[in-house]
């Protein structure tokens, strides 16, 4: 499978979802495949169960505003969340759902497109577009870290081949930004 | 060269250029990370990866806030884990829980000084800016990372210039114009952006209100918020600083994402109605609702000058007997201190419970969840749906006189009027 293309079909999330609404912080020190099952559950049931059916989420505006905690992020990838398109969303939901290997792409267009749950669609990273009914939406360049992290599967698989390097290199390890 | 913001100013020496520009990415290597009880996640990640030395542990702390004392022995075993990896790696110090929350404990204790930049793994972070560092929320997997290798990659922020102007009328508080800032701008009004204070009213604000308006940047959705160095933050960190400093003030011609302008004068008592924190509206609009719990905590509003706010609306007279008050100190030192004055003896001879510091109520895992139905008042910083532990609760936010006078009538009550009575 090519890296620079995820291709998958969407749940259809709406506005103001907060992260706190995601995954409540009762359940942030769950095994994973547990806070899974507590994904969304907040929002509805209907919400849990197509999450999980669907590796991307179309989320509204701020969906995963809000607290800071990574456990919510973690429930996503649990899950078999993918990535998360729309937006525009929250700072620290983005970094903690790259951290955890789920892409997070603005783009607001897509959020107005008319997609209906079950839809598939094309992130293209090279070429820096959304595919969704025949169009294409455009997106900002994903910057290098942020590939190199989620193409290591997460941060912390990212995190090891630097303490690799560095072991072998006897060099600092350093995140390789420019 | 390109004058630059105070933001842009901490991250280009903090990622060892001459200059950085918004949206550049940079590799920075924070002056400072602090954690809390979810320090056992950055644990596993540290591990995980492979690491076994943490990278400036002499400038590393964590402060247990989030669910002490231990609700189970999950919790419990997790605290555990996180002392025997402090005490192991060195850490500059650790705070057993009941110390204070760490965003207070971390300013009040002068880890985090004038320039610095300040990463911890909790949205509240900016909550340092009020001593004018630039500080930065991050996740846990990202504070292992930071340990692991003594960097995270951040995306250089817009600056917005925030303008104060004008007197706070009696009654109003720095709570109240944060939530009219929130109000105005929206939880996603600061998204990617760092707001600068500014303005001859800003200049008058104290340390504590200062806080409470860096606190709440969170709310906006911003990276982080400052209050440029000034004489108000030399009195504060001398003889408190326990690293060296150097303070850093925005050049005169940097490019802001833009200006906003806030007559304080005309400000009202603000309550942010239930389900988001940009709900803002004047007190008057929601006077008389009733309420069944009121929260006097949070590391937004529960310092010394705040408990004293309440203290004085609820010396002497009786909390209504249906509404459950608990008041939490943000820090222990904030709890003698008011032992000391006199202020929390009021409050608890007026019917308020009190607890231990930390974030208690506001976490919503522990101490204070909401049954069905019911609505709390708070002078905390979020009410999304659920953040008190139930979904089908509401949550309102205000100032602590606002919760203080409600807190008498037992339905959301302006101070205002409680104010005038008890005094002259």
């Amino acid at each position: 499978m090519n890296d620079d293309i995820i291709r998958g079909s969407v749940a259809v999330l709406g506005d103001f979802v907060s992260a706190d609404v995601i995954l409540p912080a009762r359940y942030s020190f769950l095994p994973p495949e547990e806070m899974a099952r507590h994904l969304l559950t907040d929002l509805s049931a209907e919400a849990n169960a197509s999450a999980r059916e669907h590796p991307i989420l179309l989320a509204g505006q701020a969906f995963g505003y809000g607290t800071g905690r990574e456990s919510p992020a973690r429930a996503m990838r649990a899950a078999g969340v993918k990535a998360v398109v729309g937006g525009p969303f929250a700072r620290m939901f983005f970094r903690n759902a790259i951290n955890n290997g789920v892409l997070v792409i603005d783009c607001e267009a897509l959020v107005h497109a008319g997609l209906a749950q079950g839809d598939t669609i094309e992130i293209d990273i090279e070429r820096c577009e959304v595919r969704a009914k025949g169009q294409a939406f455009p997106i900002a360049p994903i910057p290098d870290v942020v590939k190199r992290i989620v193409q290591a599967g997460s941060l912390i698989e990212y995190g090891r081949t630097l303490m690799q390097e560095s072991s072998r290199g006897g060099g600092h390890a350093t995140t390789h930004a420019r | 060269m390109r004058p630059l913001t105070l933001a842009e100013k901490i991250l280009a020496r903090a990622s060892g250029q001459s200059t950085v520009m918004p949206d550049q990415i940079v590799e920075a290597k924070p002056d400072f990370c602090y954690s809390h009880d979810y320090a056992a996640f950055a644990i596993d990640a540290f591990e995980e990866m492979g690491a076994t030395r943490v990278v400036g542990a002499d400038r590393a702390v964590v402060c247990f806030d989030h669910g002490t004392p231990a609700d189970n022995a999950r919790d419990a075993n997790n605290h555990r884990k996180v002392r025997d990896f402090v005490r192991k790696h060195k850490f500059a110090e650790f705070y057993e829980g009941g110390f204070g929350i760490a965003h207070q404990v971390m300013v009040e204790e002068g880890f985090v000084v004038p320039g610095a930049l300040v990463a911890a793994n909790d949205s509240h972070a900016p909550s340092g800016g009020s001593v004018g560092a630039l500080a930065i929320g991050t996740g846990e997997t990202e504070m292992g990372f930071l340990w692991a290798t003594g960097n995270i990659w951040l995306k250089v922020p817009r600056t917005l210039r925030v303008e104060l102007s004008g007197h706070l009328a009696r009654g109003v508080y720095a709570k109240d114009i944060i939530l009219q800032i929130i109000a105005k701008l929206g939880v996603l009004g600061g998204l990617y952006q760092v707001m600068e204070y500014h303005g001859e009213a800003a200049g008058r604000l104290s340390m504590s209100e200062r806080f409470t308006l860096c606190n709440m940047a969170a709310e906006l959705g911003a990276k982080g918020a400052v209050f440029p160095y000034d004489d108000v933050t030399a009195e504060y960190v001398s003889g408190r600083a326990r690293f060296p400093f150097e303070p850093v003030l925005p050049d005169p011609g940097a490019a802001y994402s833009g200006v906003f302008d806030l007559d304080l004068s005309a400000l009202e008592p603000m309550v942010a109605l239930p389900g988001r924190e940009d709900r803002g509206v004047p007190v008057s609009e929601v006077d008389g609702k009733k309420v069944d719990q009121i929260f006097i905590g949070s590391c937004t509003n529960a310092r010394v000058d705040d408990l004293a706010v309440a203290a004085q609306i609820l010396r002497g007279k009786k909390i209504h007997p249906d509404v459950r008050l608990m008041v939490v100190p943000a820090s222990r030192a904030v709890a003698v201190e008011s032992t000391r004055n006199g202020d929390l003896l009021a409050l608890m001879e007026a019917g308020a419970t009190v607890m231990p510091s930390g974030c208690a109520v506001c976490a919503g895992a522990h101490q204070g969840v909401l049954g069905d139905g019911e609505v709390c008042l708070s002078t905390s910083n979020r009410n999304m749906p659920g953040r008190m532990g139930n979904k089908n609760a509401e949550i309102m936010l205000c100032s602590p006189a606002t919760a203080a006078a409600s807190a008498l009538a037992g339905v959301v009550t302006d101070a205002r009027r409680v104010l005038k009575e008890s005094t002259r």
